[in-house]
This record gives structure tokens, C-alpha cells and sequence, in this order.
């Protein structure tokens, strides 16, 4: 409509074309180079700086010096491996560096590695620390793990690549302090039960944490994670989800182990007599909690409908 | 790190791996000096902005949201920065007293053609001077940034109500001083 006033009125039609040559003579005035000193200026000013406080930071705490020296003597590797152009291993070392626990990491001591040019193989038991998690976006399925050993790395990559699937594993297995396992989980479910990214080797490592930690709210986050990955569950993950069924102090574990079973019931995974078993056994115990018997029975209707 | 999105290289960043602020640099720097220099009119001023405005995106990485747009939040830096310049009142005198270095002319065009739009872009350039900052801000951020009125509101903290109106103040300003032609005494008042 005020196209149509425009092309009609006179008046308005010569201030419209004003606007409009004053936008384009705009145009006229020409790009400014930036000097080329600038960039460099930039850069050494990059190194003087002290990394952002990292997401997920775990609060610092004092380790016993002995260990840092152990840790310090020995080789900290993630060994083996080769990169794309390479026909022979190539061990990509991670040496150790004389670092302290409040040292504060530069630039010079970060490094970034792609997992497909990693070895899976994690040699020894490397020691961790302020573990963060890049996520991937629409437009991009690599997905990024950040950690301090004795330097900061980042290793980035497909979730599914296998040097990033045994980092995975390795974090969830041996992240020392519950709210970084916490973390770990929530950003497993999130990565790992995207259409495609269901991994066995993930889905044992929720395993091991339902079976061995302490804390009920890990292994709740344990569970509901592998009853998003149904179809990533091995005959011993489905073990551990049966013994947290039978065995598990908290309730609400039970109940969360109960419901991944009827899932995988669902889908259609068969069952074994002994688990069979156990879920009839759970469906009329009678000091049960009723939701965990409601959830057993309707498993063992989906395994004989 | 070329094929890395904004936020993939940020979410680096923000892990405390400086090693994207070449690539970053590399993508921004143009255009956050060249809105630094068209704002306040002077190089050393427009050095100085960029090389803050980069550092401090490294510096206070935690700060940008995943789901902005990382040029957004850089031109937010850029306009503080430039806002806080001109506030020191030893810096207004500095304004307009810089020398125009700008990109060579294509080998094409004639001599004449090139002094031509030396002129040009000097009436531009004054006829910017005139605005206010406010009006300046706007106008350089949606005319030569192509930044939508939502993200200029952001940028500046005001309504997008507030920004339209600046452009359209500074539009007024621009096609006086840039075709002579002021807004029609004859004023048309058919409701559109």
C-alpha cells in the first residue's frame, strides 16, 4: 500500500527517491584497510592474557606434592596412533611439563588434536583435571573434549569417532569428583542419544557407574542415559540394569532400571529366563515400591504380549 | 580452523584454549575497524578499538551465549568502546582531523573517476561528522554492517522503535548534506 501511495504521489515519491540516493551514495565511501602491524600487535597480546575461568571448573584443591612429582616422572601418553598421512604409529605424547596445580595455563601450553588423528588406545591412567565439553551444533556433528594434564588439550571430532568415544569413556569411568561425573552424564545423554551416535562402548561405561557409584544421583543420571540409548545396550549393560533392579538401596534407581528394562522390552529385545525371573519377582514383592511392580509387570506384558 | 562455525570456535575459546583468536581475528577484524574508523574518525582511535575489542572477546569469552551471533556481540564491544571514547571530552577534539587511507582504487578506474570518489568519500565522511553518535552508531551499523534493527537495538540498548527512529533522523541529516535536497515544505497528507 505504500509502494502504491508512493508511485502515485508526486511529493512523496520525490522524497522516497531522495532516501534512496542518499542510501546509495552511502556506498561511496570505500573500505579502510586495517594495517597489517595490527594483527600482530593482537597476537603477542594474546599471550599475555590467562584463560577465561572454564566452564564446568572443578574447584582446585591441594594434592599432595609426592604425586605431582609421580605424576610429573611419568610419561603421561596417549599413545600409539598415527595421523591421516602417516603409514607408521606415531605416538601423540602428551609430556609432562613442571606444572603446578595454581600454574595457570598460556597459550603455548594448549593444544588441540583432532580424535581422528589420535590413538584410542589411553595409555596408564593420566590424571585428568577441569574436564569441559564443546557440543556439537545443526550445521556440524563434531563435537570437543578439553582437559589439563600436563598441558590444556582439546580433542575434537566426531562423537562416534573411536579416539573420542574411549575419551568419553575414560572421563566417565574415572572422573574423580561426583559433579563432574554429574556434567559427564548430562552431556553424554545429550550427545550420544542423537539418531546414530548410540555407542555399546558408552553405554558399558554408564554400566560400570551404575554398578560402582556411590552417589544415587550419578547412577540415576546412569540409567535415564542408557533408556534414551535402547539400542546401544549390551547383554552386560542389560546385566547391570537388572542387578540395580534387584539390589539398588535407592528407589528411585529401581524404578529408572525397571523402566529401561520395559524400553528394551519394548523394542523387542529378548529376554533371559534369569531376567525374567527377576522381574516377576519385583512385580509381587510386596515391600516393593508399587511403581517399580507396575513398571515390572508391564515389562514382562511387552515380553509376553 | 576455517571450517569451525563462530560457536565452535568460541565454545574453544571458552574452554580456555586461546588457539581460534587468529582465525576470529581473521574474520572480524575488518569490519569491526572499519566501524571503529568510520565512528570516530581517526586510525590510531579505530587501532586501539580493535585491538580491545578482540582481546577483551577472549577475556570475558564466558560471557558470549551460544545461541547470539558472535558478530553482534563483537560490534557490542566495538560500540561501547567507541561510545566511552568520544565520552572523554580530550578525545572530541581529535575527531575529523584524520587522513582518509583507504583501500588502493581498482586499476580500472580513470584518474578522474578515482579523485571523484575521493571527493565522495569525503562529503560522506563529513556529512557523518554531522550526525549524532547515537544516529552515526545506527546508521553505520545498518548501512554498512547490514545488521537488522533488532540487532542494532541489542547493540545499543535501546527499543528497535528507537533505532528506526535514529536512522530515520540520520537519513534526513545525510540526504540534505549528501543531494541538497531537504524534506518537502509541501507536505503530503494523504494517510498511507
Amino acid at each position: 500500500m505504500t509502494h502504491q501511495h508512493i508511485e502515485r504521489c508526486a511529493t512523496c515519491g520525490a522524497e522516497w527517491a531522495g532516501y534512496r540516493e542518499t542510501w546509495q551514495s552511502l556506498g561511496d565511501l570505500p573500505e579502510v584497510e586495517v594495517p597489517a602491524a595490527l594483527k600482530a600487535r593482537f597476537l603477542a597480546s594474546v599471550g599475555e592474557l590467562d584463560a577465561p575461568v572454564v566452564q564446568f571448573k572443578r574447584p582446585a584443591e591441594s594434592r599432595p606434592h609426592t604425586r605431582w612429582l609421580a605424576q610429573a616422572a611419568a610419561a603421561v601418553i596417549i599413545a600409539g596412533g598415527s595421523y591421516w598421512i602417516g603409514h607408521r604409529a606415531i605416538p601423540i605424547q602428551i609430556a609432562p611439563s613442571p606444572a603446578t596445580v595454581n600454574a595457570p595455563y598460556s597459550i603455548a601450553e594448549s593444544r588441540v588434536l583432532t580424535a581422528s588423528a589420535i590413538s584410542p588406545d589411553i595409555e596408564g591412567r593420566p590424571d585428568i583435571q577441569n574436564v569441559s565439553f564443546l557440543d556439537s551444533n545443526a550445521n556440524n556433528d563434531d563435537v570437543g573434549l578439553s582437559f589439563d594434564i600436563t598441558s590444556h588439550v582439546t580433542v575434537h571430532g566426531r562423537a562416534t569417532d573411536k579416539s573420542m568415544v574411549r575419551l568419553m569413556r575414560y572421563v566417565l569411568e574415572n572422573e574423580a569428583h561426583t559433579p563432574g561425573r554429574s556434567r559427564a552424564i548430562d552431556w553424554v545423554k545429550t550427545t550420544y542419544s542423537r539418531p546414530g551416535n548410540g555407542n555399546l562402548e558408552i553405554a558399558d561405561a554408564l554400566a560400570t557407574v551404575l554398578r560402582n557409584d556411590s552417589h544415587e544421583g550419578v547412577r540415576i543420571k546412569a540409567v535415564e542415559t542408557l533408556n534414551r540409548m535402547p539400542g546401544s545396550v549390551s547383554s552386560d549393560t542389560r546385566e547391570a540394569l537388572i542387578q540395580a533392579l534387584k539390589s539398588d538401596p535407592n528407589p528411585a534407581v529401581r524404578i529408572k532400571a525397571v523402566e529401561a528394562l520395559a524400553n528394551l522390552a519394548r523394542s523387542g529385545a529378548t529376554f533371559d529366563s534369569a531376567t525374567v525371573d527377576t522381574l516377576r519377582q519385583k512385580a509381587v514383592q510386596g515391600d516393593e515400591n508399587v511403581y517399580v511392580r507396575v513398571k515390572a509387570a508391564e515389562a514382562l506384558s511387552s515380553i509376553h504380549p | 580452523m576455517k571450517h569451525l562455525s563462530d560457536q565452535e570456535l568460541m565454545r574453544i575459546v571458552q574452554a580456555g584454549d586461546f588457539s581460534p583468536a587468529s582465525e576470529i581475528y581473521d574474520r572480524y577484524s575488518s569490519r569491526i575497524y572499519n566501524f571503529a574508523y568510520r565512528f570516530l574518525k581517526n586510525s590510531e582511535a579505530a587501532e586501539d578499538a580493535t585491538q580491545e575489542v578482540f582481546v577483551k572477546m577472549l577475556k570475558h569469552a564466558n560471557q558470549f551465549h551460544g545461541d547470539a551471533k558472535l558478530s553482534t556481540w563483537l560490534f557490542s564491544i566495538t560500540a561501547n568502546w567507541c561510545r566511552d571514547y568520544l565520552r572523554k571530552s580530550d578525545n572530541k577534539a581529535k575527531e575529523a582531523e584524520d587522513v582518509l587511507v583507504t583501500l588502493p582504487a581498482p586499476a580500472e578506474y580513470s584518474p578522474e573517476r578515482t579523485l571523484e570518489q575521493r571527493e565522495n568519500a569525503k562529503r560522506i565522511q563529513k556529512a557523518l561528522t554531522a550526525l549524532t553518535p547515537e544516529q552515526r552508531e545506527a546508521i553505520l551499523l545498518s548501512r554498512y554492517q547490514g545488521l537488522s534493527y533488532a540487532e542494532i537495538a541489542q547493540i545499543s540498548g535501546c527499543s528497535e522503535g528507537a533505532v528506526k527512529t535514529r536512522v530515520f533522523r540520520a537519513m534526513e541529516t545525510l540526504k540534505k548534506a549528501l543531494t541538497g535536497k531537504e524534506r518537502g515544505g509541501d507536505r503530503c497528507l494523504t494517510a498511507m
